[in-house]
């Protein structure tokens, strides 16, 4: 028996899949257990990923997520530099992890048909519930690792009942089939529905919409702060990446059917975040809910997904998003390695005596929020309402444009934070590991990434499909 | 021409944000009115007449969107950035003192030219990103150099706007969507667009009940930052109703509350201006009820309304300005702006001040030979001639209202002058009379004052094919 491959897809794949062995073994052999010895090939491997997919000349939406997902890699594995000789972190293990749940992040958005999407699914989420939980000794990260585990099991429980389903209807598995078939007026209507919402529900899991967002706060709360980075990012762009191809390719024909859940979950997933995110006064459990937010707005764009910007409005949403909220999570990592608090009233101050770290973090707020003279996230907030409006879904646009709002009441109450004036010195470590300054030259880098697409917009918006 | 007026303005003051440790502080404010001279001085000089639009630049910049860089003023936008660029100058000015911040005078130079860019962007995207680009310094200068809660005033301003402004952005989205581009003239916001994009202005303006972060803010921040929310910030609501609703389809949708609202805007602002005894947040309710008479103005829809409105705006502009520096004087000099703190007879202790009060005073009443007259009268005659789209009850119930309110307004201006100008003096060891840089400012704004008002035809020829014949 011979299974087809299409290097294409599976190329950088593999690649970051030999770099997580390699990793684990150059970690288990060499002895000294610092950072560099399993991040220097984790690095390697994914810019090697990353060569092998512009070689590839892939193009459209699982290109552009494929490329989300090995820069936000990229980002997360060199800011990680920011946990060398934090003793419970074991440096091999974690580059393992975060380079499988890399590897399967690009499999998900590469996927054809369902049964890979479900196995590519579990190779994203095993390593990354076992990264929430990798921390020694630390109580709070296995517990949130367990909330974790136990909903990521549900979803898939729920993604296969509505696979199995939409197998005994239409009598495939591939996307192409799967189009061919619901067009087709023998299936019946009804099961075509719930199975579809089914499938759509478990993607929907993943991606932390409502109301399976509990695991979110949780598990990025209880977890290193860049690891709750990787999941908010490229975790996130994988699952938004797979449902976008799933619906797009697979199922436009139960539009019907997934067309007012998406809409509607995307209505509450934005409104709940943001709600829960007025409540934080920690800057990580303030992301993680916020990140719950733009999630329903990276939503709002999928049911208009035919249409002429339905694939590249989520995809240049999240990319920006991506990239706004590694720089914040880094920069969060280093003001905790080195302050040892992500509290915002400990934050108080930071872009006047720290600017390095502080203006990088007002900057992703802003953008974030969609606010001048972050352009590029104002920009973005615009290209998703777009294909929103021309669906005729106004009212899913006004609830955008009242979320945009809630959403800059929280952002700007951490951005005026960060700018007001400091009351006294705060505690900054004494002497901080050399490799912290690869996790500032990440977020100075991102940040520099943001301020020239800001300031060109079309850069980004001509480039990404 | 507008590029280099704007990009001026915003390199001088981001340099002096940065700088701020190593300016002097005279040094600074200086830089800065130099800046604003220029920026003023360019964009007299690019006008090219009522026609169509001066000083028009166009570059690409947002091709998928449909956004272009389009600058350029019209006969509506240039008024409003003429104002705007001589408050700006006089702000700097203002500032010439040994204890300003230089910080201070590089975020009046950020705000104003935001401000600029929104009265010159002839395309909504970036007209949305001038328009929020001014928030965050202004949080700073009044949050920063206020007085009082001046922390939560501006936040409770920041959070007031930006709920406008999040409206605003998807009426402007999906009027680009229904019109086909984000040119302003292109702009086609339907019913639902219209009405997001009136509460967005509404908010700024401010209409009535939206209004209530402003009389705290206004009192709250310094006396330039005042000067600027006054002067400037509120302008951009009234602008924003100009060019994305007056000219709607749907105006009707909205226009009748508007009217009304505004009407009774002007009422109530009135009322509540005889209950204070703040100066500057009597200053600061007499505005909502300026801008009551703009927003009446806008809702008839009519060439005589548009008059009103930009007439109304722009003397509002250089009135209410002359007021709150009035007020930052006596500020200076006793350290509040109470009146019964600051004790009667100022025409004995300060003369000068006290004329200069006065004229202003009587200005904001709408007395006929000083600016504020004419946007009042224009916009009576616009609400009396009913317009386009409001009903006749409608329309005269605004007229009535508004009428109503200029009998009260004089009464509060009548108690403001005669509790601080007029009766014994209390003299105080705190009496001074103008300084320099004050005289310098106040007498430009005085001039203005008495210009616009003995010669409203030039700004009315300005705005004139839009409203040919209104006082002829």
């Amino acid at each position: 028996m011979t299974i087809p491959v299409d290097w294409t897809v599976a190329g950088p794949a593999t690649v970051v899949m030999i770099g997580a062995l390699v990793a684990l073994v150059v970690d288990a052999s060499y002895s000294r257990r610092t950072w560099l010895g399993s991040g220097l090939p984790a690095t390697a491997a994914v810019l090697a990923g990353i060569a092998e997919l512009l070689r590839e000349d892939a193009t459209g939406a699982p290109f552009a997520f494929s490329l989300v997902v090995l820069l936000g890699t990229l980002f997360v594995v060199v800011a990680s530099n920011v946990m060398n000789f934090e003793n419970a972190m074991p440096p091999g293990e974690y580059h393992f992890l975060l380079m499988s749940a890399s590897a399967g992040a690009l499999v998900v958005v590469s996927a054809r048909d369902v049964v890979t999407l479900v196995v590519a699914l579990e190779l994203l989420s095993l390593p990354s519930i076992a990264l929430v939980g990798l921390r020694q000794g630390d109580r709070a990260a296995i517990r949130s690792a367990w909330t974790f585990f136990l909903a990521s099991v549900v979803s898939t429980a729920i993604t296969l009942m509505g696979v199995s389903l939409l197998y005994g209807v239409t009598g495939t598995l591939e996307y192409a089939g799967l189009r061919e078939a619901l067009v087709d007026p023998d299936v019946p209507g009804s099961v075509v529905s719930v199975a579809v919402v089914l499938t759509v529900v478990g993607l929907l899991f993943k991606l932390g919409a409502v109301p399976f967002h509990a695991w979110v706060p949780d598990a990025y709360g209880g977890t290193s702060v860049m690891v709750a980075g990787f999941l908010s990012a490229v975790s996130k762009a994988a699952s938004l990446g797979a449902l976008l191809v799933l619906l797009a390719e697979a199922l436009p024909g139960a539009h019907d059917a997934w067309g007012p859940v998406v809409a509607v979950v995307a209505a509450v997933t934005m409104t709940i975040g943001n709600l829960g995110a007025l409540r934080q006064d920690d800057a990580v459990g303030l992301l993680a809910w916020s990140s719950i937010a733009q999630a329903g707005f990276m939503l709002a764009p999928v049911v208009a997904v035919s249409g002429p910007y339905g694939l590249s409005a989520p995809v240049q949403y999240v990319a920006v998003y991506a990239l706004a909220n590694l720089v914040a999570f880094a920069a969060l990592a280093v003001v905790l390695r080195l302050r040892g608090s992500t509290r915002l009233a400990d934050l108080r101050g930071m872009a006047r005596n720290d600017p390095w770290m502080g203006i990088p973090l007002v900057l992703a707020a802003l953008t974030l929020a969609g606010f001048p003279p972050a352009v590029i996230g104002l920009v973005t907030k615009v290209v998703v309402i777009r294909p929103v409006v021309l669906d005729d879904h106004v009212w899913l646009a006004v609830v955008m444009g009242v979320n945009v709002m809630l959403g800059l009441a929280y952002y700007l109450r951490l951005v005026v934070t960060l700018c007001g004036r400091a009351e006294g010195e705060p505690y900054v470590s004494p002497s901080p590991p050399i490799s912290v300054r690869f996790a500032k030259s990440t977020v100075l880098i991102g940040s520099a990434t943001l301020v020239v697409l800001s300031a060109w917009p079309d850069l980004l918006l001509s480039h990404l499909p | 021409m507008i590029v280099v007026a704007l990009a001026v303005p915003f390199a001088v003051g981001v340099l002096l944000v940065l700088a701020r440790r190593f300016v002097p502080s005279r040094v600074a404010a200086w830089a800065g009115a130099a800046a604003m001279a220029v920026t003023l001085a360019l964009y007299a000089l690019v006008w090219e007449g009522s026609e169509g639009v001066s000083g028009r630049v166009d570059a690409p910049w947002i091709e998928p969107l449909g956004a272009r860089l389009q600058l350029g003023v019209t006969a509506v936008s240039w008024p409003f950035a003429l104002m705007t660029a001589f408050i700006g100058l006089l702000c700097c000015l203002w500032l010439v003192a040994d204890d300003t911040a230089p910080a201070l005078v590089g975020l009046v130079l950020v705000v104003s030219a935001s401000a600029l860019g929104v009265f010159s962007s002839l395309d909504a995207l970036l007209l949305f990103v001038f328009f929020e680009l001014a928030l965050i310094p202004m949080w700073f200068v009044i949050a920063l150099w206020g007085t009082g809660d001046a922390r939560r005033a501006a936040t409770r301003f920041l959070l007031f706007t930006v709920t406008g402004s999040a409206l605003l952005l998807v009426g402007i989205v999906i009027g680009a969507v229904r019109g086909g581009s984000l040119e302003l003239i292109d702009i086609r916001p339907d019913a639902v667009a219209v009405v997001l994009i009136t509460l967005g202005f509404a908010v700024k303006t401010p209409i009535v009940p939206l209004h209530t972060w402003l009389p705290d803010a206004h009192s709250a921040a310094p006396t330039v930052g005042s000067v600027l929310l006054a002067s400037v910030f509120l302008k951009l609501g009234t602008y924003g109703l100009l060019v994305f609703v007056e000219p709607s389809d749907h105006i009707g949708v909205v226009a009748p509350y508007l009217a009304v609202t505004g009407a009774f805007g002007i009422v109530w602002s009135a009322l509540a201006c005889y209950a204070q005894d703040d100066l500057k947040r009597l200053i600061a309710y007499s505005s909502i009820g300026h801008m009551g008479f703009v927003v009446l103005a806008v809702a008839t829809r009519s060439d005589v309304g548009v008059a009103a409105a930009v007439f109304g705006s722009v003397a509002h502009g250089v009135v209410t300005g002359l007021l709150f520096f009035a007020a930052g004087s006596m500020k200076d000099r006793y350290g509040t702006t109470s009146m019964t703190r600051i004790g009667r007879g100022l025409y004995a202790r300060t003369p000068w001040l006290a004329v200069t009060f006065v004229l202003a005073a009587v200005a904001t009443l709408g007395l006929p030979g000083l600016a504020g007259f004419w946007g009042e009268v224009l916009s009576l005659r616009a609400a009396y001639d009913v317009g386009e789209v409001l009903s006749r009850p409608v329309a005269w119930t605004g007229l009535g209202l508004a009428l109503l309110g200029i009998a009260l307004t004089t009464a509060y201006v009548v108690r403001a002058v005669r509790l601080l100008a007029q009766g014994e003096p209390v003299p105080s060891d705190a009496d001074r009379d103008l300084e320099v840089r004050e005289a310098v400012v106040m007498g430009a704004l005085v001039a203005a004052v008495v210009v616009l008002g003995l010669a409203p035809q030039l700004l009315l020829d300005v705005v004139q094919p839009l409203s040919a014949g209104v006082l002829r």
